[in-house]
């Protein structure tokens, strides 16, 4: 048994010319909930795939739960618990009868799996629409259901992949307390997602670009490597035209819209709030709030998709 | 828990959960126990065929140049063709009980020496009605052939008692409907199109859905979803052959002479190869588009047109006969004609029995084989 619950080294999947996933190296630690990220197309699913011993990789080597996931899936299928990207609940039959298939999928016997199931019910708060056909369910709710059967036989590990796509904010929050208890109870939790926010409850995060794994740390040690400018937030009236003027000066890195407002990564030396609001004055753009913040994923993001596209010879997006 | 065990839980739940999709679907119980009915009605009461080619055996007791002769002649336009000459009654009755030939043509003896001397000579032919339209095209065409050729032998024409009568008596199915040959045909038919697609969609549907990945990453076996699978369908496709044999019967009269076990047993045999075709059809085809198009495809033109049900095997060209030999239902149509309307036994249908395990094996293995449980 290996000390980590996975370990991919030089792991690559290519589809005819196209490099799906290309030599992606890391370890994920028993009990952390690891953040796999990146925009779409970029290799995640792919990546959980190979993990989950439903494709093979094209080279390299992952060990899942102490098992080589090509030359062993099927002792990784046991170990863990797999929750796809489609919507894979048999949505004709209801709540508490998925949880019995999935159970039963597993090799659950009879009263461990009834006693499994209403633990599960309890857990993810679907008591009273046990007999509720699933179709029916609102999406955030059959997300939980589906997590639920991902661990009802307690899996080692979790593969999450997009959990929460398409789902409402509130009911986002309330399946990601659920991923927190799960890792509390020391399942390990691997969870990918193209929302930046939810990337803040990961212990670890992997950022994945084009099928290459460009980042991997702690949120704060990504910000702190990858966003070392000071990041200042702007709100307020005439926003493009603020845009327009910040982009020309020298010692602004990037410009973003961010939200209704801007984000600017600036040189801490040359620029902070006071420098930044005097120079908005100047030019007679009134009104304009300019406050220092933390800096988000999403600039870290943006700055490490900045970097590799230019990396790549592209232009950034 | 043991291996074993956990095997057959896992084949348990899938089939559980495969039973309440086929409870929770109209669509698939209509396709499969209504459409069949309302099938079985319209074409019990609407439809006929024509035919020819038709193989008889003939019993020569006279064994003379002229007997001789008359055979020659009988089978000289190729309406019916010699399928065996037979030394005694009792082996040309095992060649029509067999499906051999379907008639048996005995030439009395000294039918020579009577009709030199001008008397009256009877010909028998015992018809094989279990095949209602052979039947009676063998009855039709052999006494318009006797009567002309009978005439030519003897010189003779324009007599007003003709010197050579044919007698005939059709065994199995004496009023020659055609409805009793229709019926075992026609289950066999329904059975193939409702079996195939009810598992091609099934397991296309969960390709469609997704949840076969979700399957896949469970350590659910390839072998123990072909089996999950086949199970509630199974019993559905059981449920949809009584149904059939109980209309039969009752709405068209159609006996059951033979074994009802045996007739359930070829019946289940021949389920399972169609669903297992039906495994493998969605195996491949991963969509239900495709897998409805090569479903009904593979389904509804073998057993219509290979089966025997519309065009007796023996009138068909050489390379569609061999091909017919691949065909379940073919094998299907004879045993249930054969148990239904001639009280076949286990002996007379045998082949067919081992003819549609073979199948069966063959479809569910290749499906098996097929199914990879990694994405492509």
């Amino acid at each position: 048994m290996s000390e980590h619950a996975i370990v991919a080294s030089h792991l690559e999947k290519r589809f005819g010319a196209f490099r799906a996933v290309a030599d992606v190296s890391f370890h994920v630690e028993r009990g952390e909930i690891f953040g796999y990220l990146g925009a779409n197309g970029a290799g995640k699913s792919t990546t959980i795939r190979m993990l989950c011993g439903l494709l093979a990789p094209t080279s390299g080597q992952a060990i899942v739960a102490g098992a080589d996931v090509d030359q062993d899936p099927e002792a990784v299928k046991l170990a863990i618990g797999y929750m796809s990207q489609k919507f894979s609940l048999y949505p004709d039959i209801s709540v508490i009868e998925n949880l019995l298939f999935f159970g039963g999928a597993y090799g659950l016997g009879r009263k461990e799996l009834r006693a499994r199931a209403e633990e599960i019910l309890a857990l993810t708060g679907l008591e009273s629409q046990r007999t509720t056909i699933t179709g029916a369910l609102p999406g955030g709710i059959r997300q939980r259901l589906a997590l639920g059967c991902a661990i009802l036989h307690k899996p080692e590990i979790v593969f999450l992949d997009e959990p929460t796509a398409g789902v409402d904010p509130v009911a986002r929050r309330a399946f990601w307390r659920l991923i927190r208890d799960l890792a509390k109870a020391g399942t390990t939790v691997f969870v990918t997602t193209h929302y930046l926010d939810e990337a803040e409850y990961c212990r670890r995060i992997g950022l994945m670009v084009d099928g290459r794994l460009v980042a991997l740390d702690t949120p704060a040690a990504l910000k702190r490597e990858h966003v070392p400018e000071r990041v200042l937030a702007l709100r307020g009236p005439a926003i493009t035209s603020a845009m327009q003027l910040l982009s020309t000066q020298v010692g602004i890195k990037e410009v973003t819209p961010f939200g209704a407002g801007l984000h600017v990564r600036a040189e801490p030396g040359m620029w902070d709030e006071v420098a930044v609001q005097e120079l908005l004055q100047r030019s007679g753009l009134l009104g304009i709030s300019v406050e220092p913040v933390e800096p988000s994923l999403e600039d870290v993001f943006l700055a490490v998709v900045g970097k590799s596209s230019q990396a790549n010879g592209e232009v950034s997006p | 828990m043991n291996r074993a065990q956990r095997f057959f839980l896992r084949i348990g739940a899938l089939a559980a959960k495969e039973a309440l999709h086929i409870l929770r679907d109209v669509r698939t119980l209509y396709l499969a126990l209504v459409m069949p009915v309302v099938m079985l009605l319209i074409f019990g009461y609407g439809v006929s065929f024509d035919i020819d080619q038709i193989p008889i055996a003939v019993l020569d007791l006279d064994r003379s140049a002229t007997s001789r002769e008359l055979v020659r002649r009988m089978v000289a336009p190729g309406e019916v063709i010699l399928g065996a000459e037979v030394d005694t009654a009792a082996q040309g009755e095992h060649l029509v009980t067999i499906g051999k030939v379907l008639g048996l043509l005995t030439i009395p003896a000294r039918a020579s020496e009577d009709l030199a001397a001008g008397k009256p000579v009877t010909l028998q032919l015992a018809v094989d009605g279990s095949d209602g339209v052979v039947a009676n095209q063998v009855l039709s065409k052999t006494e318009a052939l006797a009567r002309s050729i009978a005439n030519d032998l003897v010189g003779v024409s324009g007599t007003p008692s003709p010197p050579m009568q044919v007698k005939m008596w059709t065994r199995y199915n004496p009023q020659a409907r055609s409805v009793l040959f229709m019926v075992p045909g026609l289950s066999a038919y329904l059975l193939a199109i409702a079996a195939v697609m009810l598992t091609a969609l099934a397991v296309a549907g969960e390709w469609e859905r997704g949840s076969m990945e979700q399957l896949f990453a469970s350590p659910v076996g390839r072998l123990e979803i072909i089996v999950g699978k086949l199970l509630p369908y199974l019993a559905v496709g059981m449920l949809q052959l009584l149904l059939v044999l109980a209309l039969g019967t009752w709405a068209f009269d159609v006996p059951i002479r033979g074994s009802v076990w045996l007739l359930l047993l070829v019946g289940f045999l021949f389920l399972v190869g169609m669903l297992g075709q039906g495994l493998l059809i969605s195996v491949i085809a991963k969509n239900q588009m495709v897998a409805t198009q090569a479903g009904a495809l593979s389904s509804l033109l073998p057993s219509m047109l290979l089966s025997g049900f519309v065009i007796p095997i023996e009138n068909m060209p050489t390379v569609l006969q061999g091909l017919s030999h691949i065909v379940a239902a073919r094998y299907l149509v004879h045993a249930l004609r054969a148990l239904m309307l001639k009280g076949a036994a286990f002996s007379d249908i045998s082949r067919d029995l081992v003819a549609l395990i073979i199948f069966a094996v063959f479809v569910l293995g290749v499906a098996t084989a097929r199914f990879r449980r990694r994405l492509a």
